[in-house]
C-alpha cells in the first residue's frame, strides 16, 4: 500500500528523532490475558464535568504567561463535558528553540522506559555555509480525526475518544504492533520492558553495607498514572509489551493542567487548547497564522498544527 | 474543591508516613523501601468512577499537583539555577517541574502572594537537563560513606571508613596510607601541625607587620624590614612559611580550600572555615567559566572613593532580554547554555515572532540562537576586539552614540539628565611619549588646591579631583558630587598650559579603534565589513533599548580581558546601562542579616585575621613582594582578579609562591573542566607535591578519583543554598534551595548531633576536632550556635523572611495554617536530622517560623514582575560610575612581559605568558579548536542523568566539510584530535591509564570553516564511566558514561609555564578558544 518513497520518508523521520528502538525487532515480550475484542465505551456527560479553579481564582496579571491563560480555557473546558471539548495542538516552529524540553517532559511524567518515546524533536540543517538554518520540529501524536493506528487493532484496545484524543487500553493491547506500522508518522512506539538502571554500579549490590549506593533507582520502580490508572511495570506489567503513544496526557487535563510537553515548553512553542472555544488561544492561532499539518496528503486530518 | 482534597490528604499521608519514614532509615538500600511503602498507599479516588478510560482497572487519579506533594527548591544541574518544584511519589522525586513562583520559569511569575494550593497546580518551564535532576540525586554510583585511599592516586582503589575516623586522621596526620606499597613511611601533616598560627592576637602583629614589608617602596628598607621582621618574632618564625618572605604569611596558608560550584549560604560556612583555619587561601572556579567577563566588569566598575579607585565588583551586565529592541549576542548562546535557556528563551522567542525585538549573533559555530537571529556574523575566535574596534570606530565616526549620556562627568551631571550611571569618557588622561596612563587630577596642574577630606575610616587624605575639559576650559570634576553637573568634552586631545598632554578617555578610546582600517578589521575577524556596519548600525537605532550582550565567546582567550572591554566600552556609546531594554544587572535579597540585624550571620567571633599572598597571586602587585625579582616573574600575578582556577593546583606543583600541604576541594572537576586539564592530574598524583588531599563529592568523580579521602555529599535535591541571580533577572530574587528528598549519603554525629555527611558536616567535624571557636557553641555570638547545618540555614531564610528593616517591616507574610499543614505534609518523607519542624521553628523563633515557612513553600523570595521597572528605567539601576578609561587597570604590569598594562579598549593577539605570539604551536595545526555546550549537557555531572543519554548518545567533532576535504576526512570517521603540546592526543589520566582523544567527524555547514568544535559534557573517565574498588569489590562502571570525546587535553599547554593552560594574565580567564589542531584518522 505505502509507496516507497514514503516509507522512505518515515525511515528519516525516525532516525532524525534519534530515538526510536522500535526497529523491526519482533514484540517477545506480548502477554496475553483478558484481552475482549468489545468496543470501548467512554465516559460522556455530567461523570466527565470538572469543576476547576486553580487558575480561575487567580486574577490575571497584565501579559500573562501564555501558560497561564492556557490552563484558564483548560478549566473552562473541563466545565463542559467531554462530547463537547475538542482537543488540538498548535506547535509555532518560530518559537521552538530544539531543547528538549518537552522530550523529556514526557518521558518523566508517563515514565516511559528506554526506546518508548511519545514526543521526540526532530532538528534539521540546511543551506551551505554562512547561508544555515536549522529547524526543529517537535512532533507528538496529532491524534488524527481518521487515525489509520485505530482499525488495524485486532482486539479494539486503540480508538478515538469524544474530545478527539487517540487513547490505548494496555490491559486489552496484545503487542501486536499492527498500529505501529500503520501509523505514517511514526507516533507508536513499542515498551520492551527495558530498564534505565538495571546495569548500573553492579558489583556494589550484594555487599551489606557497601560505601556505593547501587540499587536501581528508586524512580523507576514506580507506577506510572497514564489514563488516570496506576500501571505498575513489575512483573511484567502492563504497559510492558503494549503500544504506547502520546494520550494529551489526559491524566493531566482532568486535574487542570496541560500536558507536560506543553507546560515544559521554554520558547513557548507549543500551544494546547479546545477548539471548540471560540476564545482559546489555540483558535486564534490556527485562524490567523499560516498553519500546516504533516504529510497532509494521507488525509489522516491531524489535530496537531504547525506555524511555519 | 480542589482546597479540601489537599487538606484531607495532607492529613492522611502525614499518618502514613511515619511506618515509611522509619523503614528508610533502618534499611541500607532506598530503593528497597520504597517498594514496600508503596503498596498501603492506595488512592481515595479508586472509588470514583472511571473518568478517562472505562475498563477493569480501577483508577488512581494524578495527586502531584497537591501542595503536599511538592517542594519548591532550586536546579542546580547548570548554574542557570532555575526555580523547581520537586514532585514526590511514595516519597520519592519522580517529577520536576518550575517553580511558578520563581521568575526564571514563567513570565510574568505569579505574584509572591498567591496562594499555594494554586502555584501547585501551576507549572513553570525548565529544560530537559533540569528536568532530569532527579536522576544525579538518585545515581547508583553515589557514594554514602567517607572513601579512603587504598591504592596510588587515581588508582581507583577504596576503602570506606567511619566519618570520625576520616576526620581524626585529617586533624592530626600521621603515616596515614601505611599499608599502600611505597608510603610506609610518608608522614601527612594533618590541619592540627599545619594551622601553626591559632591565636587572633598573634595573628594580627604578624600580619600588621608584614603588611607594612608589603608597603614599603624603597628596596632597602624593604630588606630591613624583613630583619626586623626575623628579629621580632624570632620566636615565632617556625609558623611563618618562609622567615626570610614574611609576606607570605603564616603556614596557616599552606591549607588550600578550594570549590567548583559554590552557591550562597555554602560558601559562606566554607569562608568561614577557611577565615577560622586562619589562611588566606579559598579559591573559586570563576575563569574556567567566564572569569574576564567578570574581571572587566569589576575594573570597569571601580569607584573613586577617599581618593582612590576601589570597591569594584565582581559582576557583570547582560542585556535586559525582554525588553531590549536589539540585541548583538557575541559569543553567547543562550538557548543552550550562559545563564540562559528557560529565563532567556521565554522573554526573547516571543518578541522575535511578533517582531518586538530583532538579534544578530556573532559566534564561530551557528548556534541554535544563530538559528533565530536577523544575522550570522561568524567570527575567527579570539578576534573580538577587532569586531568591536571595528564597531566602536565606526559608531563615532558617524556620530551615533550617546552624546549626552557620554558628556556626563559626574553623579550630577547623571542625575540631571535622567540617568543614574555615568562614565568617565571626558575626563583627562595624561598622555606621556604617546601613551595613556594616570587620570589628571585638578590639584596636580593648578587648577585648584587640594581639600583636605576624611575617608570612611576617619582618616584625613588630600582630595585632589578629576579634570574635563567643558567648552575648552579644564574644569575640576567631583565624581560623586551630586549638586555641580559637569558635562564635559568628548574628544580631547590638547596641551595643558603646564605643557601635560592629556586626552579624553573618549579619544583615547577612538584612536585605539582606528589602529586599523574598517576593512583591515573585518579581515582579521573575518567578517565581512557590510555586517559590520549593518549591525552597528541596527545597535545604534533603537535608543538606549539596544544592547551587546556576551558571555564565554569573548571571555575565554588570552586576550579576554580586553575584548570583554571592547563590548561593554560599546555598550558605554549606547548609553544604555540601567535603561529598560539595555544593560541590566542582578539584585538578590540579603540572607546574612546585614541589613536588619536579625541573626547576623556574617559574625565570626573564630575569625583568625589570615594574611598573606594568596597561593594564586592575586590581589597584591608583585612588585611590592619580597618575591619580586624581575620579569618575567615565574608564574603570573593577577592584582585585578581572583578564583583563577587554572592557577590553583599548578602554582601548587611550582611550589610558588609557596608549597601547599593541604587541599580541599568542593564540587570541582578542575581535572575535566580546565583546557590542559590533564596538567593538573600529573601535579595531584605526585604525593611530594600535594601531601593531602580532600574532596567533598556526591560521586567518585573525574578529579576526586585523585583524593586521598573522599566525603559523600548531598545533591542539590538534598541541601540548602542560596542561588542568588543572574545579570538579565531585573527583579530583585533570591531562590532558596532545600532538602526535598530522604539524603542519600549516612549519618554522622557532630557536636553530638546526627545528620547526613555532607559538605557541612564535613566543615562541622573538622572544626570541631581542631576547636574552631567559629563553630559550634556561640559560633555567631552569645546563644547563637552552629551545630547543625540548619542552625545556619533556617536563621539565613529567617533574615529573607524578615526582610532587610531592622523593623520587619519589609517582611513576607505569614503562613496560614494550610499552608503550614502542607509544607509540614510534602516533607514527611524527610527523615528527623534533615527537617524537624520542631527543631526549625526553634531556630527561626516563634515569631519569623511562619515567614520561613512562607518563603520555604514558595522556593525563595521574589519580587512581583512589575516592580522591576520605573517607567523607561530599571527599578534596581547599577547607579555609579562606569571606567571606560581604567586608571587603576594602567597602573598594573603584566608580570610576564614587565609592560604596562593597558586601561582601555584595545586590540591584542593572542600571546603566551611571556608574550608571544603561538606561532610556533600553530605551525602544522591548521584547525582552531573550540567547544560548545548542548542544552542537554553540564560541563562535568550530567553524564550520569539516564533521560539524558538517548537524546545525544555521544558527542561529535564538529567540521565543515570543505576543511575535511582539504584534510581528506570522511563523515562519520574516527579522529585523534593532536595539538603541538599534546602530539600524542591523549588523556594521561595517571596511575599508568590513558583515555585517548578520538572522536566522530560529523560534517555539518554550522561550523566556520578553518574551525572545529565538541560539545562539553562527554568522554568521561569517572563519574560511573570506569570501574573502581571498594573494600575489595569491583563495582562495574557504565560504558555509556564514558562514550564521545572531551578534547580539553589537546588545549595548548602554556610554552612559558608548562603546567598549566594559557591564560588572559589581565582578567584571569583561561585559553578555551585559541588551541590550533589537527586530526588524525583513526578509521
Amino acid at each position: 500500500m505505502k509507496k516507497v518513497n514514503e516509507i522512505m520518508d518515515r525511515r528519516e523521520f525516525i532516525t532524525a528523532g534519534g530515538l526510536v528502538g522500535a526497529g523491526a525487532a519482533v514484540a517477545g515480550l506480548a502477554i496475553v490475558k483478558d484481552r475482549s475484542g468489545s468496543e470501548a465505551v467512554d465516559p460522556t456527560g455530567d461523570n466527565t464535568v470538572r469543576k476547576l479553579s486553580a487558575v480561575t481564582n487567580l486574577k490575571p496579571q497584565a501579559n500573562e504567561d501564555d501558560h497561564v491563560r492556557m490552563q484558564r480555557e483548560l478549566e473552562r473546558a473541563m466545565a463542559k463535558p467531554v462530547e463537547k471539548r475538542k482537543w488540538i495542538m498548535v506547535i509555532d516552529t518560530r518559537r521552538c528553540v530544539g531543547c528538549q524540553a518537552c522530550t523529556i517532559g514526557c518521558i518523566a511524567e508517563n515514565k516511559l522506559p528506554p526506546g518508548v518515546v511519545y514526543r521526540p524533536v526532530i532538528q534539521k540543517e540546511l543551506g551551505e555555509y554562512p547561508n544555515v538554518a536549522l529547524h526543529f520540529l517537535p512532533r507528538p501524536c496529532m491524534q488524527c480525526e481518521k487515525p489509520s493506528c485505530v482499525p488495524v487493532c485486532p482486539v479494539k484496545a486503540t480508538w478515538k475518544r469524544p474530545d478527539g484524543v487517540v487513547v490505548v487500553d494496555y490491559d486489552k493491547c496484545i503487542g501486536c504492533r499492527y498500529c505501529l506500522n500503520a501509523c505514517p508518522y511514526s507516533a507508536r512506539t513499542s515498551d520492551f520492558g527495558r530498564d534505565y538502571t538495571i546495569a548500573e554500579a553492579t558489583g556494589a549490590r550484594d555487599v551489606k553495607g557497601a560505601p556505593i549506593y547501587g540499587a536501581p533507582a528508586p524512580w523507576e520502580g514506580l507506577p506510572s498514572n497514564e489514563y488516570g490508572k496506576s500501571w505498575d511495570r513489575k512483573n511484567h506489567g502492563s504497559p510492558v509489551g503494549n503500544a504506547r503513544k502520546c494520550h494529551f496526557c489526559l491524566h493531566r487535563l482532568e486535574k487542570g493542567i496541560l500536558p507536560a510537553c506543553v507546560t515544559t515548553c521554554i520558547g513557548r512553542a507549543t500551544y494546547f487548547g479546545d477548539s471548540r472555544d471560540p476564545d482559546s488561544l489555540v483558535t486564534e492561532l490556527i485562524t490567523k497564522n499560516n498553519v500546516q499539518t504533516l504529510l497532509p496528503h494521507w488525509d489522516n486530518k491531524p489535530n496537531c498544527y504547525y506555524i511555519v | 474543591m480542589v482546597k479540601e482534597e489537599v487538606m484531607t490528604k495532607t492529613k492522611k499521608k502525614v499518618t502514613i508516613d511515619k511506618s515509611r519514614r522509619s523503614f528508610l532509615a533502618g534499611g541500607a538500600l532506598l530503593g528497597a523501601g520504597l517498594a514496600v511503602a508503596s503498596a498501603s498507599d492506595t488512592d481515595a479516588n479508586q472509588k470514583q468512577q472511571s473518568s478517562i478510560i472505562n475498563s477493569s482497572r480501577p483508577d488512581k487519579l494524578y495527586d502531584l499537583l497537591d501542595a503536599s506533594n511538592q517542594i519548591n527548591t532550586v536546579c542546580l544541574q547548570c548554574n542557570t539555577g532555575c526555580g523547581i518544584k520537586a514532585k514526590l511519589q511514595d516519597g520519592v522525586i519522580v517529577k520536576i517541574d518550575g517553580n511558578p513562583y520563581n521568575p526564571w520559569t514563567m513570565l510574568p511569575q505569579l505574584p509572591f502572594k498567591t496562594p499555594l494550593e494554586n502555584a501547585a497546580a501551576i507549572e513553570g518551564s525548565i529544560c530537559p537537563k533540569g528536568q532530569s535532576g532527579l536522576q544525579s540525586a538518585y545515581d547508583p554510583y553515589r557514594i554514602r560513606k567517607v572513601l579512603k585511599r587504598a591504592g596510588k592516586r587515581g588508582e581507583s582503589k577504596w576503602q570506606s571508613i567511619s566519618f570520625e575516623q576520616a576526620i581524626k586522621e585529617i586533624v592530626e596526620g600521621g603515616k596515614l596510607f601505611a599499608t599502600i606499597p611505597g608510603e610506609e613511611n610518608r608522614n601527612v601533616e594533618g590541619l592540627n601541625q599545619i594551622a601553626a598560627v591559632r591565636d587572633a592576637k598573634l595573628m594580627k602583629i604578624l600580619s600588621t607587620d608584614a603588611k607594612a614589608i608589603l608597603e614599603e617602596k624603597d628596596k632597602e628598607r624593604k630588606k630591613a624590614l624583613v630583619e626586623e621582621f626575623k628579629l621580632k618574632h624570632a620566636s615565632e618564625l617556625d609558623k611563618m612559611i618562609d622567615p626570610n618572605h614574611p609576606d607570605l604569611g603564616p603556614r596557616n596558608n599552606q591549607i588550600v580550600v578550594a570549590w567548583g560550584r559554590l552557591k550562597g549560604g555554602r560558601s559562606n560556612l566554607y569562608t568561614r572555615f577557611a577565615d577560622s583555619m586562619g589562611t588566606i587561601n579559598a579559591h573559586g572556579h570563576t575563569t574556567v567559566c567566564q572569569g574576564s567577563l567578570y574581571f572587566t566588569c569589576k575594573a570597569i566598575s571601580e569607584q573613586y572613593v577617599d581618593g582612590k579607585f576601589s570597591g569594584g565588583a565582581k559582576f557583570y551586565w547582560q542585556a535586559d532580554t525582554e525588553n531590549s529592541k536589539f540585541v548583538f549576542f557575541v559569543g553567547a548562546n543562550l538557548f543552550e547554555g550562559n545563564y540562559g535557556p528557560p529565563n532567556r528563551s521565554v522573554r526573547l522567542t516571543k518578541n522575535l515572532v511578533n517582531g518586538e525585538t530583532k538579534i544578530a549573533v556573532a559566534d564561530p559555530r551557528f548556534s541554535k540562537l544563530a538559528a533565530k537571529a536577523w544575522k550570522w556574523l561568524p567570527i575567527k575566535p579570539g578576534t573580538d576586539a577587532a569586531l568591536a574596534s571595528a564597531m566602536i570606530a565606526w559608531i563615532i565616526d558617524n556620530k551615533r552614540y550617546d552624546e549626552k549620556f557620554l558628556a556626563n562627568a559626574n553623579k550630577a551631571a547623571a542625575t540631571a539628565t535622567g540617568e543614574t550611571s555615568w562614565t568617565n569618557a571626558t575626563w583627562l588622561v595624561e598622555v606621556k611619549d604617546g601613551k595613556p596612563g594616570k587620570l589628571v587630577r585638578a590639584a596636580d596642574i593648578g587648577l585648584i588646591q587640594p581639600e583636605t577630606r576624611k575617608t570612611k575610616d576617619g582618616k584625613e587624605y588630600q582630595e585632589k579631583f578629576m579634570v574635563a575639559m567643558v567648552q575648552g576650559v579644564p574644569t575640576v570634576v567631583d565624581p560623586n558630587d551630586t549638586k555641580t553637573p559637569v558635562m564635559g568634552d568628548l574628544f580631547v586631545d590638547t596641551k595643558l598650559p603646564d605643557g601635560t598632554h592629556v586626552k579624553s578617555g573618549l579619544q583615547i578610546v577612538l584612536e585605539s579603534s582606528k589602529q586599523k582600517t574598517l576593512k583591515e578589521w573585518a579581515e582579521i575577524a573575518g567578517v565581512k565589513e557590510s555586517d559590520i556596519i549593518d549591525v552597528a548600525k541596527e545597535l545604534t537605532s533603537h535608543g538606549k533599548r539596544a544592547a551587546v550582550d556576551i558571555h564565554r565567546g569573548p571571555a575565554q582567550h588570552t586576550n579576554g580581558f580586553y575584548n570583554v572591554l571592547g563590548w561593554m566600552t560599546i555598550n558605554m556609546l549606547l548609553g544604555n546601562y540601567d535603561a529598560k531594554g539595555g544593560m541590566a544587572k542582578a539584585t538578590t535579597y540579603d540572607v546574612m542579616g546585614a541589613k536588619s540585624k536579625l541573626f547576623e550571620l556574617g559574625n565570626n567571633p573564630g575569625k583568625m585575621g589570615a594574611f598573606g599572598i594568596s597561593s594564586i597571586r592575586h590581589g597584591v602587585d608583585y612588585e611590592k613582594t619580597t618575591l619580586f625579582n624581575g620579569y618575567p616573574a615565574k608564574r603570573n600575578w593577577y592584582p585585578l582578579s581572583s578564583d583563577i582556577y587554572e592557577e590553583i593546583i599548578p602554582s601548587i606543583g611550582d611550589a610558588y609562591p609557596y608549597p601547599v600541604k593541604a587541599l580541599f576541594l568542593y564540587m570541582g572537576a578542575p581535572t575535566y573542566s580546565l583546557p590542559a586539564g590533564q596538567t593538573n592530574i600529573k601535579i595531584l598524583c605526585d604525593l611530594e607535591k600535594l601531601p593531602l588531599f580532600v574532596c567533598s563529592d556526591i560521586i567518585v568523580g573525574t578529579t576526586s578519583m585523585y583524593a586521598d579521602y573522599i566525603f559523600p555529599d548531598l545533591s542539590f535535591l538534598e541541601r540548602w543554598e542560596f542561588q542568588g541571580s543572574h545579570p538579565s533577572m531585573t527583579c530583585k530574587v533570591q531562590p532558596v534551595r532545600q532538602p526535598a528528598m530522604a539524603p542519600i549519603p549516612e549519618n554522622c554525629k557532630v557536636f553530638d548531633t546526627e545528620m547526613p555527611i555532607a559538605f557541612e558536616s564535613m566543615l562541622l567535624g573538622i572544626a570541631e576536632k581542631m576547636n574552631l571557636k567559629g563553630f559550634g557553641a556561640d559560633a555567631f555570638g552569645p546563644g547563637l550556635d552552629l551545630k547543625h547545618y540548619d542552625d545556619f540555614y533556617i536563621r539565613a531564610v529567617a533574615n529573607l523572611g524578615f526582610g532587610e528593616k531592622p523593623d520587619g517591616s519589609d517582611g513576607v507574610p505569614d503562613a496560614v495554617e494550610k499552608e503550614m499543614d502542607a509544607f509540614i505534609g510534602a516533607r514527611r518523607s524527610l527523615p528527623k536530622t534533615v527537617f524537624d519542624p520542631d527543631r526549625w521553628k526553634k531556630i527561626a523563633g516563634e515569631k519569623v517560623w511562619p515567614k520561613v515557612v512562607y518563603v520555604l513553600n514558595r522556593g525563595g523570595r521574589f519580587e512581583d514582575h512589575d516592580k522591576a521597572y520605573k517607567g523607561s528605567r530599571l527599578a534596581h539601576p547599577y547607579g555609579k560610575l562606569l571606567n571606560m578609561y581604567q586608571e587603576k587597570t594602567a597602573g598594573t604590569i603584566h608580570s610576564g612581559t614587565g609592560k604596562r598594562n593597558a586601561g582601555h579598549s584595545q586590540y591584542i593577539p593572542i600571546m603566551d605568558f611571556h608574550g608571544k605570539e603561538p606561532t610556533e604551536l600553530r605551525k602544522g595545526h591548521d584547525l582552531v579548536l573550540i567547544t560548545h555546550r548542548s542544552i542537554v549537557h553540564t560541563k562535568s555531572r550530567t553524564i550520569t542523568n539516564q533521560w539524558l543519554h538517548p537524546l545525544m548518545p555521544e558527542n561529535h567533532v564538529l567540521i565543515n566539510p570543505l576543511d575535511a576535504k582539504k584534510f581528506n576526512l570522511t563523515d562519520g570517521q574516527k579522529v585523534k584530535v593532536v595539538s603541538a603540546t599534546n602530539p600524542s592526543g591523549d588523556w594521561d589520566l595517571g596511575a599508568g591509564a590513558t583515555k585517548p582523544m578520538v572522536g566522530l567527524l560529523k560534517f555539518t555547514q554550522t561550523m566556520r570553516p578553518g574551525v572545529i568544535s565538541f560539545a562539553l559534557g562527554f568522554g568521561h573517565w569517572a563519574t560511573g564511566a570506569t570501574d573502581i574498588s571498594v573494600d575489595g569489590v569491583t563495582i562495574r562502571g557504565d560504558s555509556k558514561r564514558a562514550t564521545g570525546i572531551h578534547a580539553n587535553a589537546a588545549m595548548w599547554i602554556d610554552p612559558a609555564l608548562k603546567n598549566t593552560c594559557m591564560l588572559d594574565p589581565v582578567g584571569g580567564s583561561v585559553s578555551f578558544y585559541d588551541t590550533h589542531v589537527k586530526l588524525v584518522p583513526t578509521s
